[in-house]
C-alpha cells in the first residue's frame, strides 16, 4: 500500500503546466542590476579603441621613464614625463564621460533605468580606479623612499587634478562647441599644463614644494566643485540634456 | 496598468512660458498630442519622461511622484526624442545591447529583445552595419526599436514618423495600433494622419495650453458648421484662397472644388460638410502657420 500511487494524467499535467509558463510568461519581472554590473556594463561598451589607446600610452610612459633610467637621467625628467602621460590618461578616461552628452544621446540616455547622472559617476569612477592604477604604477616606476614616493605623488597629481577640472569645465561650459574641438583643443591645453612646470625647473626644489601642496589641494576642490556642478546641471535637465 | 497624471504643469523657459498649467490624466490607450511647431509638445513629453524638471506641478504615476519612483518609473518608460540620439561608431545591434543594459533588461533576455526589434523595424539585415551609413529612415525605425527594448507600459514617442516613407509610417502605424493594449502610448506629431486613425484620444496643444482634447469624433464635431465646399471659377478659387483657409483643392473640369474652414459661410453656394481633423488642425493653426510663414519669409 506503501508504494501505492494515483495514476497521473500527463495530458492534463501538461495543459496545466503551459498553462502556468503561460501565465508566468506574462509577469513582468523587473529586473535591478548589482553594482559590479551596472559597472561592467559601462565597461564592456568602451570601444576597442580606448583600450588600444590607453595601453599604448602605458606602454609608451614605461619605455620612455625606462630610457631615461639608463641614460642616467635625473627624477625631474622621469617624473615630468610620467606627469604628462598621466594627464594624457585621464582625458581619455574623462573623454567617456564626455561622450555621454554628444550625438544628442544625453536626452535619451536621461530617461533610461540607468540614468545620466548615474551613468556619469560610474564612469567618473572608473575614470578614477584607471587613474589611479596609472598613478601607482607610474609612482613604481619613479622609485625612491616613501617620503619621495610622497613628493613625486603631489608632482604628479597637480597637473592631472587641474587637466580634469578643466576638462570638467569645458564640458558644461562650451556644450555649443562641437566634442572634436573641444577634446583637440582640451588635449593640448592639458598637455601644455602638464609640461609647464619642466620650464622653471626650480619648481621641484623642496622649498616649493607647499606651493604644489596648495595646488593639489585647491585641485581636488575644485574637482569636486565641477563634479557637483555637472551633476547639478544635469538634474535640471535643461542645459546638459538638451543638445 | 499605470496611470499618468499631469497636475497643472508649467514649464518656463527665462522669459518664454512653453508648457501653461496643463493637467491631464492618461491611463491604457493611445493619445495623439496635435500642434504645431513651438506648441510646447516636446517640453511636455520631457517632462513626462523626467529630462526636464517642471517649474510648477507635479507629475503622478499611480499616485507617486515620478521623481520619487526613480528608476522604478524609468523602467515603465520607454522614450524616443525628437533628436534621437545615437553613437555613429556603433553598429545597430551593438547599440540596442548598450540600450538594453542601460534599462535594466536582463542579459540573456537581452539578446532576444534585441533580435526581435531588429525584426520587427526590419533592420535585421543591417544589425552589423555602424549607425553612421544609416539613412533617416533606418535611423527613425532604430529608434523606434530602442523605445520598444523593454517592453515599456508608457510609451512615449516624439515626432516618430519624420523621415519615413508613406510605407514605413503605415508600418509603423499598425506597429503601434498592435502595441496599444496595456500600455499608455503618447505620441506627439504635427502630421495628422499619424494619429488620425490609431489615436483613442486627440489632444490639440496651442501656445502651451491643450486647447481641445477626445476622440478624434468628438474633436471633429466640436468644428461642426465651419467646414465648407464650393465648386468655384479659377478667378474666384484664386481670391477664396487668398482670403479663407483652404484645407483642400480639387481640379474637377474647368472648375475647382474648394474646401474651406471658416466660422461664418465664405460665399453664397457653399455648402457645410463634415469636418475632417485635418480641417480642426486648420481651423486652430492656421494664424501660427501664418505667423511661421511670415517669419521664414522674413528671415529669407
Amino acid at each position: 500500500m506503501d508504494g501505492y500511487r494515483f495514476p497521473l494524467d500527463e495530458r492534463k499535467k501538461a495543459q496545466c503546466l503551459s498553462a502556468i509558463r503561460l501565465e508566468a510568461s506574462h509577469k513582468r519581472i523587473r529586473h535591478a542590476p548589482a553594482f559590479r554590473e551596472l559597472i561592467w556594463d559601462q565597461l564592456r561598451f568602451y570601444s576597442w579603441k580606448h583600450w588600444v589607446l590607453q595601453g599604448a600610452l602605458l606602454l609608451a610612459a614605461m619605455l620612455l621613464s625606462l630610457i631615461l633610467r639608463r641614460r642616467q637621467a635625473d627624477d625631474f625628467h622621469t617624473l615630468a614625463a610620467c606627469s604628462v602621460f598621466l594627464v594624457f590618461a585621464g582625458n581619455i578616461c574623462l573623454s567617456h564621460v564626455g561622450n555621454l552628452f554628444s550625438f544628442h544621446m544625453a536626452e535619451l540616455e536621461q530617461t533610461l533605468y540607468l540614468n545620466l547622472k548615474q551613468m556619469v559617476c560610474i564612469r567618473m569612477l572608473e575614470a578614477g580606479i584607471a587613474d589611479l592604477a596609472l598613478l601607482a604604477l607610474f609612482l613604481a616606476t619613479t622609485g625612491g623612499s616613501p617620503s619621495k614616493i610622497g613628493t613625486s605623488l603631489i608632482y604628479m597629481l597637480v597637473p592631472f587634478l587641474w587637466s580634469d577640472v578643466l576638462y570638467l569645465h569645458m564640458l558644461t561650459s562650451l556644450r555649443s562647441t562641437s566634442s572634436a574641438f573641444r577634446s583637440f583643443a582640451l588635449g593640448l591645453l592639458c598637455g601644455a599644463l602638464a609640461i609647464f612646470p619642466l620650464y622653471w625647473e626650480f619648481l621641484y626644489q623642496s622649498e616649493y614644494l607647499f606651493l604644489w601642496q596648495g595646488l593639489a589641494a585647491a585641485g581636488l576642490f575644485m574637482l569636486f566643485a565641477e563634479i557637483n556642478r555637472l551633476i547639478c546641471r544635469i538634474e535640471e535637465g535643461d542645459s546638459m540634456c538638451l543638445n | 496598468m499605470p496611470e499618468l497624471r499631469l497636475d497643472r504643469i508649467t514649464k518656463q523657459f527665462k522669459n518664454k512660458i512653453a508648457v501653461d498649467n496643463v493637467s491631464l490624466c492618461l491611463s491604457e490607450g493611445v493619445y495623439g498630442f496635435l500642434g504645431a511647431n513651438g506648441a510646447g509638445k516636446t517640453t511636455l513629453l520631457r517632462m513626462v519622461c523626467g529630462v526636464l524638471k517642471p517649474t510648477a506641478g507635479e507629475i503622478r504615476c499611480n499616485g507617486t511622484k515620478i521623481g520619487k519612483l526613480d528608476g522604478d518609473y524609468r523602467c515603465l518608460l520607454g522614450y524616443l526624442p525628437q533628436d534621437f540620439g545615437y553613437y555613429p561608431d556603433f553598429t545597430a545591434r551593438r547599440y540596442l545591447e548598450y540600450l538594453a543594459a542601460c534599462k535594466a533588461v536582463p542579459r540573456d533576455l537581452a539578446r532576444e529583445k534585441v533580435q526581435e526589434m531588429l525584426r520587427l523595424t526590419g533592420l535585421s539585415c543591417d544589425q552589423r552595419n555602424k549607425i553612421k551609413t544609416f539613412s533617416g529612415g533606418m535611423l527613425r525605425r532604430l529608434g523606434i526599436a530602442q523605445a520598444l527594448l523593454n517592453d515599456p507600459e508608457i510609451l512615449i514617442l516624439d515626432e516618430p514618423t519624420s523621415g519615413l516613407d508613406p510605407k514605413e509610417r503605415i508600418r509603423f502605424r499598425n506597429i503601434i495600433s498592435s502595441l496599444s493594449k496595456g500600455r499608455i502610448i503618447i505620441l506627439s506629431t504635427h502630421i495628422v494622419s499619424d494619429v488620425e486613425f490609431i489615436a483613442d484620444e486627440i489632444l490639440l496643444m496651442k501656445q502651451g495650453r491643450i486647447i481641445e482634447q477626445g476622440t478624434v469624433k468628438e474633436v471633429t464635431q466640436n468644428a461642426d458648421g465651419k467646414v465648407w465646399e464650393y465648386l468655384a471659377g479659377p478667378d474666384e478659387s484664386l481670391r477664396l484662397n487668398e482670403t479663407f483657409s483652404v484645407s483642400n483643392l480639387k481640379n474637377e473640369g474647368d472648375k475647382v472644388r474648394l474646401r474651406i474652414v471658416s466660422d461664418t459661410c465664405p460665399c453664397d453656394g457653399a455648402v457645410p460638410v463634415r469636418p475632417g481633423l485635418e480641417d480642426v488642425y486648420l481651423y486652430h493653426f492656421e494664424e501660427v502657420s501664418e505667423h511661421v510663414d511670415h517669419l521664414e519669409r522674413r528671415t529669407l
